[in-house]
């Protein structure tokens, strides 16, 4: 219980971030998806396999606190959930540039998605672009930092 | 720690809940069934947000207004009491009960400046034994321009508050010095109304008394209790035709000298703004 109140604050501590860097972001086309990117790390991170019940919900809640269509966050919180457990084994003899990629291009694809289902009749694929290149960089950034930081990066959520 | 991939069953689990995502995505793009919801969940952000703000934020923030509403006020009030202080200066000047406006000088000034104000300076008090000026000879007041401009002298300028003349400017340093009618080695040149009558008026080292002495013999007129006294402006300091004060005493020394004391309708002690007449 008390670890679900802790993940449900961190969600929501990260859906703030997220809505208040928006507005500035778009000005240079960038979609950052800074809540999707902090639940995947978390699911990335953890020892045991994510509840997809668990995944769900928070989506849900995450789509309630962003204001978006219910069932968009859910499914891809869903989806990501999914493939982090499939490739968990298979993460650990992946680069670092490899993860980096990996989480940085499911950035993307949530960018792609998202802006798909909201806002299809302005979909950008220079904002989709431009947000593949910041996620992707913004991950290498996270994993150099977690290098060169380890005591920080293992501090459990 | 190796960690297990999902089972078949989860991966059900999975199948049904994507499903499920879409399904309800589709419902709410279609349908805006949700809306409700997020129209809940909005008035509800916006009430914790401002039961939050009223909690935490905002007696913090009354506290700091009250503090600073508090602050300007005082200064309001400060800037209130220099303007009426100027405004009891200036009835003064231009009251008809009082004689400046008899004297040419300083009807002049107002008409060629065209700013009544320029034609003197505010001062505010500085320093004033109250215990000394009661009891001893020498009557001192320090006071400070507002306008600290050097650029003129203000030796001999005139000293007035509200009620009348009260000294005259002996020493201009960091603070003016203000030699007070009443100090014992000030003197007045001064006047009945009638202008039969003239003597220089001597401090008296006491309050508000100052004291003129004159020979009976060469001044006829009679002078009486009560009868007021004016400035005659003979010693090029103090203008024309102000009024100085009544008489209270009346003390004949000898056939020959006949001292009286008049009690001056201004007091120092009344009043912290004072006027300082431009030389």
């Amino acid at each position: 219980m008390k670890d679900m109140v802790k993940k449900t604050i961190f969600l929501m501590v990260m859906s703030y971030i997220e809505i208040n860097i928006a507005a500035t972001l778009s000005n240079f086309f960038i979609i950052f998806p800074i809540t999707f990117l902090g639940y995947s790390f978390y699911v990335y991170r953890t020892n045991s396999n994510a509840n997809p019940i668990e995944a769900f919900l928070f989506g849900l809640l995450v789509d309630l606190i962003h204001g978006s269509y219910f069932g968009l966050n859910a499914t891809l919180f869903c989806l990501i959930t999914y493939l982090i457990n499939s490739y968990s084994n298979a993460f650990k003899i992946f680069s670092y540039l490899q993860v980096c990629l990996f989480f940085g291009l499911s950035a993307t694809a949530y960018v792609g998605f998202t802006q798909l289902v909201l806002n299809i009749y302005n979909f950008s694929y220079i904002t989709l672009l431009v947000s593949s290149f910041f996620n992707i960089i913004f991950c290498i950034l996270v994993a150099v930092f977690t290098s060169y930081f380890p005591k920080i990066s293992r501090l459990k959520i | 720690m190796a960690r297990i991939t999902p089972t078949p069953g989860q991966k059900i689990l999975y199948f049904l809940l994507v499903s499920l995502g879409i399904g309800i995505l589709y419902v709410d793009i279609n349908t805006n069934s949700f809306q409700e919801i997020k129209h809940g969940y909005k008035s509800l952000k916006i009430s914790s947000v401002y039961i939050l703000k009223n909690i935490s934020i905002e007696p913090v923030r009354r506290v700091l207004n009250l503090t600073k509403s508090k602050k300007t006020l005082l200064e309001e009030n400060k800037n209130l009491k220099k303007a009426l202080d100027a405004s009891y200066l200036n009835n003064y000047l231009i009251s008809r009960e009082n004689s400046f406006y008899k004297d040419d000088n300083i009807l002049k000034y107002p008409l060629l400046d065209d700013d009544f104000k320029a034609n003197y300076s505010l001062a505010k008090l500085k320093d004033l034994d109250p215990n000394i000026f009661k009891c001893c000879d020498k009557h001192r007041m320090y006071i400070e321009l507002f306008s600290n401009s050097k650029e003129q002298s203000n030796l001999e300028s005139v000293v007035f508050n509200k009620s009348g003349i009260i000294g005259q400017i002996t020493n201009d340093g960091n603070y003016l010095e203000v030699i007070l009618l009443t100090d014992v080695s000030h003197s007045i040149p001064i006047k009945s109304i009638s202008d039969t009558f003239f003597c220089n008026a001597k401090g008296s080292g006491r309050a508000n008394i100052i004291i003129c002495s004159y020979n009976p013999l060469i001044w006829d007129e009679e002078i009486l209790l009560t009868k007021t006294f004016y400035t005659s402006g003979l010693g090029g300091i103090f203008p024309r035709n102000i009024k100085i004060g009544n008489v209270i005493n009346i003390l004949d020394i000898s056939p020959n000298l006949r001292e009286i004391e008049i009690a001056l309708s201004a007091n120092p002690l009344d009043d912290e703004i004072f006027g300082v007449f431009k030389n």
